[in-house]
């Protein structure tokens, strides 16, 4: 019998994100930061419910959005695994993510005083690097 | 109408001028945690005391179980828990007398149950009813409620004044024990908290009428907030429906705006001229609130 992974999340009350929903995105980050690897067994119903003070349902609900994504699948009688992960983000997310990531490094860099063509030039150079070292590995 | 475990058909109740409830049409299906949600004085404890036959509604019917609340049998009793909120218990009797005198009355009694709920509280069956905390007698009164195993279980403000030792076991045990025996829980609470890990379902009621009877994700989608530039005239509030709050605060204009989801809400502003809104996330607790405050509003 496989046995449970822990899972650390944390919900909380009063946050605009149903606890339902915060279930969900919960297991989605550990599932995408390779926390709950492929093959992990989520908590059962009852026992997530009982982690977290919560009603059973709730956790059900969230399970099931999870089974529909398509990001873990139940086995009869064994409970809920982590299935084969493709890419984890919709297109929207990852377009989301990388719109952060730049707005912040623009941020950072904005009063440095370096001209656009010395800031892509460097962008460039450092994105060269990781495609060689991606290539040696 | 066997569907429903609770049912009222425009349900009245005054006393004397004061009208407690009026035309409440409430139905509530077979299942889950139900949680009554008002005001101090909006009505609750009144529809829990006609549900159960202890009042008599002034007009209107109410059903519970499918039977008429003011007909009912000795065995449909059986099937109804009720824990009110002060844990009123015969206080000269020790803790085993009061549960062996409960055990008598009910045929279904779950001694298994009894035992793992009062396990979460610090109750001696030797120790008489007077002597328990507020906490404790809870927890027995708990105890007792989910051993009968009721079809239906109605608990006013079951967890007001509990410390919050007292609350989690108390909450857990109702929980977990709800799954267990499948029974239909209809409770009230002022604790927002509390009500967010706990009900399933969330019915509003607002000066004796029923408001909404939803789950909490709809529900929190019902009410948005929005923060823009312009200000808006009382004939331009009245276009975007109901209209929870409006109120300016640093030149800016924060509306809250109820039954209309953000899209909806957001044409709507368009049309007035509002092209650049931006809409605040709005919590469980905030959007209950905000229902719960537009009769209160103090005046301009």
């Amino acid at each position: 019998m496989t046995k449970t992974t822990a899972l650390a999340i944390q919900i909380v009350t009063g946050d605009a994100r149903p606890i339902f929903r915060q279930i969900v995105d919960g297991i989605r980050k550990e599932i995408a930061s390779g926390t709950l690897p492929t093959g992990s067994k989520l908590p059962s119903v009852r026992g997530l419910a009982m982690q977290l003070t919560i009603n059973a349902n709730t956790v059900a609900k969230a399970y099931n959005e999870l089974t529909d994504l398509g990001l873990v699948e139940s086995k009869k009688g064994l409970g809920l695994f982590v299935t084969q992960q493709q890419c984890t983000l919709s297109e929207e997310e990852r377009t989301q993510k990388l719109e952060q990531a730049t707005d912040d490094f623009i941020n950072e860099i904005i009063s440095l005083g370096f001209s656009h063509r010395e800031i892509i030039e460097h962008v460039q150079g450092q994105l060269q690097t990781i495609n060689k070292q991606d290539k040696e590995r | 109408m066997a569907n429903y475990i609770i049912e009222t058909r425009a349900l009245h109740k005054r006393f004397g001028k004061k009208v407690a409830i009026q035309s409440l049409n409430l139905k509530i299906a077979q299942g889950g945690i139900h949680a009554v949600i008002g005001a101090n004085g909006a009505g609750k404890s009144t529809l829990f005391r006609i549900l159960l036959g202890l009042d008599a509604p002034t007009s209107g019917e109410s059903f519970i179980l499918g039977h008429n609340s003011q007909s009912l049998e000795p065995e449909h009793r059986g099937r109804i828990g009720y824990v009110n909120e002060e844990h009123t218990l015969p206080t000269w009797m020790k803790v085993h007398e009061v549960t062996a005198m409960q055990k008598n009355l009910y045929k279904n009694w779950r001694q298994d149950l009894y035992d793992s709920v009062i396990g979460n509280f610090n109750v001696e069956q030797s120790q008489k009813v007077s002597a328990l905390s507020r906490g404790e007698r809870a927890g027995l009164n708990l105890a007792m409620a989910l051993a009968q195993a009721p079809e239906v279980l109605i608990l006013d403000e079951p967890t007001l004044g509990l410390d919050v030792v007292a609350k989690q076991a108390f909450l857990e045990a109702l929980m977990f024990t709800q799954a267990d025996i499948d029974t239909t829980i209809v409770y009230c609470s002022h604790q927002m908290e509390e009500i967010e890990r706990v009900a399933e379902q969330l019915i509003v009621i607002e000066n004796g009428e029923m408001k909404y009877n939803e789950c909490p994700e709809k529900f929190c989608d019902m009410v948005t907030y929005w923060i823009f530039d312009e200000a808006l005239s009382e004939s331009q509030l009245s276009t975007l429906g109901n209209v929870l709050s409006a109120r300016i605060i640093d030149e800016q204009t924060h509306l809250v705006l109820a039954d209309l989801e953000a899209a909806e809400a957001l044409e709507k502003l368009n049309a007035l001229g509002i092209e650049a809104a931006t809409q605040v996330p709005v919590s469980l607790d905030k959007a209950i609130a905000s229902i719960l405050a537009k009769n209160h509003r103090v005046p301009q």
